[in-house]
Formats: structure tokens, C-alpha cells, sequence
């Protein structure tokens, strides 16, 4: 019999179920370990930072981490990659403000108020625009911020047009700065966590297989019977939701609203730009890319005042990490662990008797219809039979 | 009209399975659908052939509800499934492969197998996709099918011939009564051909009805019970393949004498 079958044989034998290796609880470990220190840094930062401004910093992060992970929810699950989801923070914003200011609501009652309406004005939105894919769904997705734009520009007596909504603060005037982004800070890690772990239960649930069948082939993943449109539309308004509650969130912090701001195609772009960079398809992705692309824009802001520089750069760090990350920074953390992990042989090694039941049964298997069975099985995890398949 | 010749020996009339009536299609000027009557049988392995552009794939995706046809009648088992759109087909019974065999590229293997199982209820939906039930469905077909083996490994990442057994077994996954292969032996070698056909027979022997386009003579002559030839968009003949074989309208359209 052939030497294969004098090795020792190593723990997961034939591949089925393989047990976890040391390497695969180390990694986990790891894991664990960056998640509670990440965890507990980001907990600690409102009481690291030296002055407001860094604060601030990290509000407008925190809030730019829950606009991603609420684009994330389409992007992520179903690829359909939408430029125009400022649409969706741009209406929770006026949404909020105009429930406070023209229904006197408590400003945490309109923020959900106005999140849940824009969840419902998703659906018809949804209907009209996954109809269409790819380049399609992106133009549309962008028409409706431009349209949007326009509405809150001209319907002045309501929005304010260009002159701004002023939003009052949701804490009292005797909450100062600082104080006050603190708390802005863990409201949005909040919403973030949330928002995550929503994402997290769909990801293990058969509802994202198909939604994630759905980004890979979605007539395929139709003709298996997954209802690619219900899926696709329940998604989209889960995201929307998420997405307006994260731009509620902003206009109650930032306490004014313009159009050009709101409704912009710049911010729709960095909801993409930041999932990309991070990784659509892995969990924290799009918080990595929103730390990354936040903390960026700020740095460059700074350093090139007012210019718009900052926005060549930002875009020169993207075009760096498409050319060397195209699945985003995570995935290539990753594809780098794997490197070290030990090598799985491309050979399966078998024993003796596991080696003579396989030929067996292969010759059960093809008696009458073809000789070799093995040359489908061509990542050779099968180690040839013997010489007579040769002849 | 279709010609239709007389099964050999058949004393009983066999149980209709799928059945269109008049279906037509057509792109631009160019009907590739054009009024087809065609049925298959119940319980048979059941063969679409026909020279290239004939309408064979046009037909199938107007079955399985990918296109909607002009017009015309397409019935499962007597229920008209016409339009429906595709994951209601799919859970009517029908399940289909691919003329270029598909799959999704960056799942794993077992994860591509997940896709196809059944849900009724939302509940449903929202439960683990990685329950030991599905999975222990999964890895089952998969070792039916014998690329057990490859379960961890992404889809795009297995050979084409695996990659084809792989779309074979996630169909299984859906518990279709009718499969609908379009060219299961395209593009892949004489062994894999054998295992395929192998495949085929046991789960036909199990109470599965099989519609198979194929251009793989020896494949479709081989295994097939009934075969349905395809012309200018509708049957031109339907028999056994023995006789069909030697129909001249079948030569005719296949050799253009």
C-alpha cells in the first residue's frame, strides 16, 4: 500500500467536523483578548481625551461608525451598493428636529418616532429602487438624495431651506460641552452596539444565508427559493432605520441642520468608503473603516485647514487600500493570520483500512459507468489509488 | 403539430408531470419560444434536445419562472405555475441547475448547501442557518454527491467538475420532485459524465422526475426514458430514444439535410 498510509495520522482525518486545532483557540483567544481591551478603550475615551475638540473627534467618529454600520445592513448583506444614504440620515435629522420643534415631542420619543417613519418610507422606496441592480441601483439611490435635497432646499417654511434648522439640545442648557459630547459619545457607541448586534443575529440566521446568496448570485439564490425581493426589501428598511436613528442622533448632537450638509452625496460616499475600507462582509468592519476614514478627515482638516485637500488625501488613502486590500483592512488581517497557520496538506492523509474501504467503494460506486473517479476530486485530497488506474 | 410517436410497449398512459401548452417567448423578432406543447413524464428521466439556438434554455427559464413568457400555459402536476416567480416554483417542487454551472463564488461549500433550505415560517428565517439539522442535511448530500471533503473550502476555490456537484447537491437541498438539469455534462470529463448519470438514476430510482438538457448524445440516449426533441422553438418529435434517434425530422433538423 502506498507510504501515505505509514504517517500518523493527524487529528481531523477525513475532514469531517474538524475539531478545532491550538491554532484555532489561539486565534479565538485573540480575539477575545483585542475585543475587551478595543472594548474597554473605547469605553475609557471620553476620559483619556485632553480637550473637547478630541471629543468632539470622537463623537463625530462614533456617529460616522453608526452611519456605516447602518449602510452596512444593504451593502454588507446583499451588495447593493447605495451612494444615496444620506437620504436616510439626512431624514432622521429632520425628522427629529421637526418632531421636537413643530410637536414639541421629547427629543428621544422623535428620534425613534422619526426613524420609524423613515423605516416605513423605505418600504415604497425599496419597491421602486431594488428592482434595479448594480450601476442602476447606485443612480438611483443617488437621485434620491438630490431630490431630497431639493425638497428640503425650497420647502423653507418648514425646513428652514437655506438657512438652516436650528435643533434644540436634548439635555439642558445647564449640560456643558464637554459633558454633553461625552454623553453623545455613548449614546452613539450604544446605537453602534446595537446596530451590531442586530447585524450579527441576521448574519447567523438562514435569513442572511440568503441575503448573502442574494450578493453572490441572486437568480441563483432565487431559484433555490429564497424570496430574493421580501429579503432584499426587509433589509433595506432595517438599514434605513439604523441609518436615520444614527442621523437623528447627529442633528440632536450637532443642533443645526443645513440641506447641502444632510442631504449630501459626500456623506453617502463615506458610508461606502468606510465599509469598503473596513469590510463589508465581516462584523466590525465598517466601524475599523469609520475610525480609520473619521479620524483621517479630521487629521488632514487640521492640517490643511480650510481647503479642500483633505479630500485628495482621504482619497488618495483609499485608492492605497483598494490597490492593496480590495476586501478591506479586516479580510487582509485575516488572509495574514491564515499565513501562519499551520499548513493543512493539500493531501488528506488516510490509513491503510480507510485507504482500501475508499477503493471499495469507489469501485462499487463506478462499476459499469467509468473507470477513474478520482480525477474530479482535483485539490487531490484523495492520494492516487495504485498503478492499475494508469493503464 | 407535434409529432408525436407511440411509446414502445407502454400499455398505460404515463402520469403527466410537467406540461406547457402554447408557450411562446420572444426576443425582439426572434421567437425562441414559439408555441411549444410539451410534456414530461411523471417518475422518467425525461430529455430536452435539439441543435444549438433552438430554444431549449429560453424554455427553461420560462418553466422555472426566470422569464416570463409571452403567453401560454406552463402546469405542475396539473397546477398552473405560469409567471410565478422563481422561489415560488422552487418551492413548488421544481429545482434547476445552470447551462454554466452556478454557484456562489465566496461562501463555503456547506454554506452554499445552507441556501436552499426551506423556510415557511418568518421564525423560521430568523433561526440559526448553522443548526445541526441543516447541516447534518448538508454534509449528507455532499457525501452523496462525494465532495464531502471540500465542505470548509470557498466554492470558487474547488475544480469546475466539484463546482457542478456542488450546484447538483444544493438543488437536492430544496427536496425538489421535478430537477431540471441544463447540461449537467457540459464542460466536464468522461468520469465525472458516468458519476453524474450514476447520480441521476439513483435519485430518479427514488421517485424524483428529471428534465435534462443535454447535447451529450451517449449521456441523454443512455439515460434518458423519454425524449423530447427541440426545433426552431417547439418539440418537432417525443419518444422513446430509440426511436427518436432514427426520426428524420429529427435528423433533418440536426444535420439540416
Amino acid at each position: 500500500m502506498p507510504s501515505v498510509s505509514d504517517r500518523a495520522a493527524p487529528a481531523h482525518v477525513d475532514g469531517e467536523a474538524p475539531g478545532r486545532s491550538r491554532f484555532d483557540l489561539t486565534i479565538v483567544g485573540g480575539k477575545v483578548v483585542l475585543a475587551v481591551v478595543l472594548g474597554a478603550l473605547v469605553l475609557a475615551f471620553p476620559m483619556m481625551a485632553t480637550d473637547a475638540f478630541i471629543l468632539s473627534v470622537g463623537v463625530v467618529i462614533a456617529s460616522y461608525a453608526a452611519f456605516a454600520v447602518g449602510w452596512n445592513f444593504v451593502g454588507g448583506f446583499t451588495g447593493y451598493i447605495s451612494l444615496g444614504h444620506a437620504a436616510y440620515t439626512g431624514l432622521g435629522g429632520y425628522g427629529t428636529a421637526l418632531l421636537v420643534l413643530e410637536l414639541d415631542l421629547n427629543p428621544w420619543v422623535a428620534l425613534v418616532a422619526a426613524a420609524v417613519l423613515v423605516a416605513l418610507l423605505a418600504v415604497p422606496i425599496g419597491i421602486a429602487s431594488l428592482r434595479v441592480r448594480g450601476a442602476s441601483f447606485v443612480i438611483v439611490s443617488i437621485a434620491l438624495v438630490l431630490i431630497l435635497l431639493l425638497v428640503a432646499q425650497s420647502w423653507a417654511s418648514l425646513t428652514g431651506g437655506a438657512q438652516g434648522l436650528r435643533v434644540p439640545r436634548p439635555f439642558g442648557p445647564d449640560v456643558l460641552r464637554p459633558e454633553q459630547h461625552e454623553r453623545f459619545f455613548y449614546l452613539n457607541v450604544a446605537l453602534v452596539a446595537v446596530a451590531l448586534a442586530v447585524w450579527w443575529f441576521i448574519d447567523r440566521s438562514r435569513f442572511g444565508t440568503g441575503l448573502k446568496a442574494i450578493r453572490e448570485d441572486e437568480d441563483k439564490a432565487q431559484a433555490l427559493g429564497v424570496p430574493t425581493g421580501a429579503y432584499k426589501l426587509a433589509v433595506f428598511v432595517i438599514s434605513a432605520f439604523f441609518t436615520a436613528l444614527a442621523g437623528g442622533m447627529y442633528a440632536l448632537w450637532f443642533g443645526y441642520l443645513d440641506p447641502i450638509f444632510q442631504f449630501s452625496i459626500l456623506i453617502g460616499s463615506y458610508m461606502v468608503l468606510m465599509s469598503l475600507l473596513g469590510g463589508i462582509r465581516s462584523l466590525f468592519g465598517p466601524v475599523l473603516g469609520a475610525v480609520v476614514v473619521g479620524y483621517s478627515l479630521e487629521f488632514f482638516k487640521v492640517h490643511y485647514g480650510d481647503s479642500q485637500f483633505h479630500l485628495v488625501a482621504l482619497g488618495l488613502l483609499l485608492a492605497l487600500v483598494v490597490m492593496f486590500m480590495p476586501d478591506g483592512v479586516i479580510p487582509a488581517i485575516g488572509a495574514l493570520v491564515d499565513r501562519f497557520r499551520p499548513q493543512r496538506s493539500s493531501i488528506r492523509e488516510m490509513t491503510a483500512e480507510e485507504l482500501l474501504a475508499h477503493n471499495a467503494s469507489i469501485d462499487d460506486k463506478s462499476a459499469g459507468t467509468a473507470t477513474a473517479t478520482d480525477d474530479e476530486r482535483d485539490l487531490a485530497t484523495v492520494p492516487p489509488r495504485s498503478g492499475k488506474d494508469l493503464r | 403539430m407535434t409529432a408525436t410517436i407511440p411509446e414502445q410497449g407502454g400499455a398505460t398512459a404515463p402520469t403527466v408531470s410537467l406540461a406547457t401548452k402554447g408557450l411562446t417567448k420572444s426576443f425582439g423578432g426572434v421567437r425562441a419560444v414559439d408555441g411549444a406543447d410539451v410534456t414530461f413524464h411523471k417518475g422518467k428521466i425525461n430529455a430536452l434536445i435539439g441543435p444549438n439556438g433552438s430554444g431549449k434554455t429560453t424554455f427553461f427559464n420560462c418553466v422555472t419562472g426566470m422569464i416570463k413568457p409571452d403567453s401560454g400555459r406552463v402546469t405542475l402536476d396539473g397546477r398552473d405555475i405560469t409567471s410565478k416567480p422563481p422561489h415560488r416554483i422552487a418551492a413548488a417542487g421544481i429545482g434547476r441547475s445552470f447551462q454554466l454551472c452556478r454557484i456562489f463564488p465566496r461562501m463555503t461549500v456547506l454554506e452554499n448547501m445552507l441556501v436552499g433550505v426551506r423556510s415557511t415560517s418568518v421564525l423560521h428565517r430568523l433561526g440559526s442557518s448553522r443548526n445541526a439539522g441543516d447541516i447534518a442535511k448538508a454534509r449528507e448530500l455532499l457525501r452523496r454527491v462525494g465532495i464531502d471533503h471540500l465542505e470548509q473550502s470557498e466554492a470558487r476555490d474547488i475544480s469546475y467538475g466539484q463546482q457542478k456537484l456542488l450546484e447538483l447537491a444544493g438543488v437536492l437541498m430544496v427536496d425538489p420532485e421535478t430537477i431540471m438539469l441544463d447540461e449537467p455534462a457540459g464542460g466536464v470529463n468522461p468520469a465525472l459524465i458516468g458519476r453524474i448519470g450514476t447520480l441521476v438514476r439513483e435519485l430518479n430510482a427514488e421517485g424524483r422526475t428529471f428534465v435534462i438538457v443535454e447535447h451529450n448524445m451517449d449521456m441523454v440516449m443512455s439515460l434518458s426514458d423519454h425524449v423530447v426533441v427541440f426545433d426552431r422553438g417547439r418539440p418537432i418529435a417525443e419518444g422513446p430514444p430509440s426511436l427518436v434517434q432514427n426520426d428524420p425530422r429529427v435528423l433533418e433538423a440536426y444535420l439540416g439535410v
